[in-house]
This record gives C-alpha cells, sequence and structure tokens, in this order.
C-alpha cells in the first residue's frame, strides 16, 4: 500500500504563490469594496528602531461580508482594526473605505461604529442616552433619537432597559447596549473589537448566533477581531490570519481551516498535525512541511504511520489520541464507538492521502 | 525528614489564629485610635463650637452668657457682617473657579499623556510649592506684587503698566499696587490653593478610560462635545472634590486676606479677631459656622445637579 502511495500521491491544492488576496466574496457582481488596505504599514517607536504593528498589508473587504482577522495577540489585527474606525493613521500606504480615502479622516467624520472591547459605555448615561449618544451629537432632536434609541433596543431584545444605567447590566447586556449604540447610527461598517470575549462559553456561543443572524438581517459589513479561532472559523464568511504585521492567509473559514498556507496557519488555526519535511517524505510526500487534520488519522494494522501513544483525552464525540513518532509530535481523533490503543503501546495508523496537505515553511 | 502537619504553637501563632478566625476583632483594633481622635476630639469639638454660637455675650459685663439664643446669629446679618461673609464668599467662588480652569489641561495633560519621567516631573511640580512654608510663599508673593516688586518692573521695562493699572482702576479692586489689592489677594490664594485642585481632578481623569474618548469620537462627536458630554461630566467626581478644598481653604484662610489686599475682613479673620481681642467667642463661633453651612448647601445643590453621577 506504501508503494501505491507514493506514485499517485494527490495533492490537495498547495498554494505556494500567495493566494488571492480577495477573499471569496459572496457577492454576485463587482463593486466598491467596503473597505480596502493599499501596502498598509503603521509603524510606533523611532524612526530608528520602529515597531512594525502592520507591515504592508494588502486586503480586501467586500460589502456585505461577515469579515474576521484573526491573530495572536501583537500580530497587528486591532491596529488594523484601528485604522479603519480612524483612532489610528497608516505611516503609509492608503486605507479606503467605499472607496474613498479615508487614511488621514478623523474618527468623527467616517461612518463606521465601532463596538469596543470593554463595550466602553458612558457610566454617567442611562442605557437609552447611551444609545442615543451618536443621534444627539449630531443633532438630531430629543423625541426623534429617543423613538429610534429604544427601536434599537428592542433589537438587541434590551425594550425594558432603557432607563438603566450600565452598571446595573450583566456583561451581556451591556455588550448588547454597546451594539445598539453602534448600529443606531446606521453605519455602512460595524467593527468589533474581541466582541465576545469578555463573556462566558454559554453567552458567547449565544451571542455569536445572534450577531451572525443580525449580520445577515441588516445587510452592513460586519469586521471583528479575535485570537479565538473558532470563533472567527464559526462565525466569519472570510477572514485573514495575521502574524507579525502581515496576513499569513486570507480565504474562506474552510480554505484556512483544510488548507492552511503556511506552518503558523496551521499551528494557529485549530489543532491541525505540522509534519516536518523528513515526515512527509517518509508518508510519501515532497519534502516541504504538510499538515494532517487529527481526525483524518485511523487505526489501521498496516498504516504508514507507527506512533507510540503517549496519552487519551475522551472528548465525548470521540478521543484525542496523543502520539509520537521519531520525535514528532502528533494527534488523532477517534470518533466514539471506535476501539482505542492502550497508553505507552504502539499503534499503526493511517489516513486519506488526500488530506495531506503541502504548506509552505514560515 | 517530613515536616510537622500542625506545627509547635507560639503565642504569636495564637494570635494570627485568634485575628484570623475573628478578621472584624483585627479591623476594630486598628480603627479604633482614628475613630476615637475623629469622634472625640474633632467631632466633640465641632459641638462645642456649635454650642458656643447659640450662646451670646452680655453687652454689659462683656462675659458669655451660657443660655441659648439666637442673638449671635441675628448679629451675622448686620450689615458690616454680611458685607465680610459675601466678600469671603464671592472670593472663594472666584478663586474655586480660577483654580479648575488652570488646573484642568494640567491635570489632563499630566492624567493622559504624561508618562514615566514626565509623570515624576509632573508630580515634583505640583507638590513641591506645597514643601515650602506657606508663610514664606505668601511674604514672597507681597514682594512680587508690591509697587517696588519684579511685577511692576517687568511691566514697566516692557511697556505694560496699563494692563496692571487698569485692573488696579476697576471698582472694587482699587490699590497702589497688586500687593494692596484685592486683586492681589486672589491671585495669591489660587497660587496657594491651585495643588489641591489638580490632584484629585487629575485622579479622576486617570479613571477615564481612552476607550471612552475613543467610543464617543467614534459615535460622531468632536472634541469639544466630547469634553462637555463625556470627559467634564467624568471628571465631576474630580472637579468637586478639588472645590471643596479650595472653597473651604480660601474660606477660613485669615492670613493672606492680612498680608496681601486692602486689609478688608474675612470670615476668617474676623472668627480671629472675635475670639482673641473682642472676646466675643459666641459671635467667632456662629461666623466659624457660616462655612460650613455654605458647603453644606454647596455639596447639596452639586449633588442636585448630578455632579457625583459618574462615582
Amino acid at each position: 500500500m506504501g508503494a501505491e502511495q507514493k506514485t499517485d500521491f494527490p495533492m490537495t491544492s498547495a498554494p505556494m504563490t500567495p493566494a488571492p488576496m480577495t477573499p471569496a466574496p459572496m457577492m454576485p457582481a463587482p463593486m466598491t469594496p467596503a473597505v480596502e488596505f493599499h501596502a498598509v504599514t503603521r509603524h510606533f517607536g523611532t524612526a530608528a528602531k520602529p515597531v512594525r504593528a502592520v507591515d504592508g498589508v494588502d486586503l480586501t473587504i467586500a460589502e456585505g461580508a461577515f469579515f474576521a482577522m484573526l491573530g495572536p495577540s501583537g500580530s497587528g489585527k486591532t491596529t488594523c482594526l484601528r485604522l479603519i474606525s480612524g483612532f489610528d493613521a497608516p505611516t503609509s500606504g492608503v486605507v479606503r473605505i467605499f472607496g474613498q480615502d479615508v487614511s488621514h479622516t478623523p474618527p468623527h467624520l467616517r461612518n463606521v461604529n465601532t463596538v469596543f472591547q470593554d463595550y466602553a459605555l458612558f457610566p454617567h448615561l442611562n442605557v437609552r442616552d447611551n444609545v442615543a449618544y451618536g443621534l444627539m451629537v449630531k443633532g438630531v432632536g430629543k423625541s426623534q433619537r429617543y423613538a429610534r434609541a429604544d427601536e434599537m433596543l428592542s433589537v438587541v431584545k434590551l425594550a425594558d432597559y432603557g432607563s438603566r444605567k450600565p452598571g446595573q447590566l450583566s456583561g451581556g447586556q451591556r455588550q448588547r447596549v454597546a451594539l445598539a449604540r453602534a448600529l443606531v447610527n446606521e453605519p455602512r461598517v460595524l467593527l468589533l473589537d474581541e466582541p465576545l470575549g469578555a463573556l462566558d462559553l454559554k453567552l458567547r456561543e449565544a451571542m455569536q448566533d445572534e450577531l451572525k443572524s443580525l449580520q445577515k438581517r441588516l445587510g452592513i459589513t460586519f469586521i471583528f477581531v479575535t485570537h479565538d479561532q473558532n470563533e472567527a472559523l464559526s462565525m466569519a464568511d472570510s477572514l485573514a490570519v495575521f502574524n507579525e504585521g502581515k496576513i499569513a492567509q486570507i480565504g474562506t473559514p474552510e480554505q484556512i481551516y483544510t488548507q492552511p498556507r503556511t506552518r503558523f496557519v496551521a499551528d494557529f488555526v485549530g489543532s491541525s498535525n505540522v509534519l516536518p519535511p523528513a515526515l512527509t517524505t517518509q508518508l510519501g510526500g515532497p519534502a516541504q512541511w504538510s499538515s494532517l487534520r487529527p481526525e483524518a488519522l485511523r487505526l489501521s494494522a498496516d498504516g504508514p504511520i507507527e506512533a507510540t501513544v503517549t496519552a487519551l483525552r475522551y472528548l465525548g464525540s470521540g478521543t484525542r489520541v496523543a502520539l509520537t513518532t521519531n520525535g514528532t509530535e502528533l494527534a488523532a481523533f477517534l470518533p466514539a464507538g471506535q476501539p482505542l490503543p492502550e497508553p505507552g503501546t504502539t499503534a499503526r495508523f493511517t489516513f486519506d492521502p488526500s488530506a495531506l496537505h503541502l504548506m509552505a515553511a514560515t | 525528614m517530613t515536616p510537622a502537619i500542625f506545627p509547635a504553637r507560639t503565642i504569636a501563632d495564637h494570635l494570627t489564629t485568634l485575628f484570623w478566625r475573628h478578621p472584624r476583632l483585627l479591623l476594630a483594633l486598628m480603627v479604633a485610635p482614628p475613630l476615637l481622635w475623629l469622634g472625640v476630639i474633632y467631632l466633640g469639638s465641632l459641638a462645642a463650637l456649635l454650642l458656643q454660637s447659640f450662646y451670646a455675650i452680655d453687652e454689659f459685663s462683656g462675659m458669655v452668657k451660657e443660655e441659648l439664643t439666637l442673638k449671635t446669629y441675628g448679629e451675622l446679618f448686620r450689615t458690616q457682617n454680611l458685607d465680610i461673609i459675601l466678600r469671603t464668599l464671592i472670593m472663594s467662588a472666584a478663586v474655586t473657579l480660577a483654580c479648575a480652569v488652570l488646573a484642568f489641561p494640567v491635570a489632563y495633560y499630566a492624567a493622559r499623556y504624561a508618562k514615566g519621567r514626565w509623570k515624576a516631573a509632573f508630580y515634583l511640580g505640583v507638590m513641591l510649592p506645597l514643601w515650602s512654608s506657606y508663610l514664606v510663599k505668601v511674604y514672597a508673593w507681597k514682594l512680587i506684587l508690591a509697587k517696588e516688586g519684579i511685577l511692576t518692573w517687568a511691566a514697566e521695562s516692557t511697556g505694560t503698566s496699563f494692563l496692571i493699572n487698569g485692573l488696579l482702576s476697576i471698582p472694587g479692586l482699587e490699590g497702589s499696587s497688586l500687593s494692596t489689592s484685592p486683586a492681589g489677594t486672589f491671585l495669591v490664594f489660587v497660587y496657594i490653593w491651585l495643588p489641591y485642585m489638580i490632584l484629585p481632578l487629575q485622579a479622576s481623569l486617570e479613571r477615564v478610560p481612552t476607550s471612552m474618548l475613543e467610543a464617543s469620537a467614534d459615535l460622531g462627536a468632536t472634541r469639544a462635545q466630547t469634553f462637555r458630554t463625556v470627559i467634564l461630566p467624568l471628571a465631576m467626581p474630580g472637579v468637586i472634590a478639588g472645590s471643596i478644598f479650595t472653597f473651604s481653604l480660601t474660606m477660613g484662610d485669615y492670613i493672606i486676606p492680612q498680608i496681601i489686599g486692602n486689609s478688608a475682613n474675612f470670615i476668617g479673620m474676623a472668627v480671629y479677631q472675635f475670639q482673641g481681642t473682642a472676646g466675643n467667642i459666641p459671635l467667632a463661633a456662629a461666623f466659624a459656622v457660616v462655612p460650613i453651612l455654605i458647603m453644606l448647601v454647596y455639596l447639596t445643590l452639586a449633588k442636585r445637579a448630578g455632579a457625583f453621577d459618574a462615582l
């Protein structure tokens, strides 16, 4: 079997050339993108020793997209969001919103609104005044802005909370108020900075669904920043993975998950096994780094991978098996109901060759 | 060797165990002395003061009659006494306002922009004047503001004497120089009490998260709108705290108006004179109650206006 595998190894498409920067848009006709970055950099610190927070980013976000910027802290994703909201200006490059160059436009003159990570609700104003704030500063009359604030509060299911102070609300409720406060201004782009970070797991899952359906209903472009890969994969219809100020990969969640372009993406997004070139060749591939999803591995007496079982972790829907082979740590996910190897023993595994995905080293 | 699970107990261990089991006992032991100080000495003397103000002086013998009466408070309403109260009130309000206006930019800079060494420089700059003697500073100001002083000299050599002369010709501020004009009194009050406004203001501005200012701009507010609708309301507790200092310190001060200005009486000076040379303790006590009442009215009004909403 091993010999056969070597001859006709059906590789998944491995985009060694940079992937097209436009994330597969779900829009039928080409139109002005909601947000564009052209060779944008943002340096902090001195000119002699700059800290490159954003380092040559090109990015196009289609109108109506639910776009995620995913990356570890310090990867530049939040700075990119601040470049869109206007709290920061690029050192070089151009930021466009609906075709208009806004690189040096102050935040209050942009038709984008932000949901802040800490929500940033005004503690001295009640919920209604918080939501109506954007309309108030634009000079909308009291009765009209309160009517629209109440309307928006009922959209986020907080109709009866208008006269409370933010301090009297739970975390999830504050998040909804922050959402209503941004949406009442009818922005064309809504920015969300780690929108669910402060919520507990159950609430977070409920809010994920709610944000998703809200975005569908309103048709506004949502751009959110997160370091949580599950959140990015489950909510976004396209996403950019950031690493050290650069975009490592742009694509749909499925592309990012199944075809990580680099080792970093494979490591960061989810739980994929990253195989060094030596192991890839051993399994019949070329001398390149590759990734293999844990669920692609299954027990087989004559499989090509011989590994020592180091630990089992029961996950309900299945068991995660930790393995080592030739010093490389691997993980296999075996669905419930299948026989399990004993920890400490040696087991052989096989996989569907199409699951082995080749990547760039960096 | 394995250590013992319950090591041998000493008296100290018994004591810590006692405090561990009764945390309130430790708390009580710690707060009792300051509470006694505050309750007995401070509140006690305040009560004695209040009591004194309800006595009156016998006009023939000059002795204090220990009978409760409102006669002394009635004396406060004589024209010359009302003048003293009004003058003190206006001066305190003007000093407080000027301190708030001057302190805001300084406190804002320190809270939002100053980092590391600059922050240390800020604290040093604000506190340094407090390290030197109050009297020295006031006399120094007398020299600065005097007719032969550096300020007049600087004005003459730059041809800006008309500014000082113009100020001194305003009715109510007349004087031969700033050191004998109420304007000089005002200047020195502002200088002396300014740190007491800057520090609480800076503390309250420091608690306003940057994201709140960004949120305001994000929602379309200009800088002026952000200042009026977000920064100022959130800094209000600090402004009030600072104004309690500047307002009450100005109302109670009796040295600055004596050394600088036209020697018109202020509440503090009246208290000093009535309890000393005039020997009219009840009237001095009644005068001393006035600032307390004014502060209570002020704080009530501030609360009504929502100054503490952000607390």
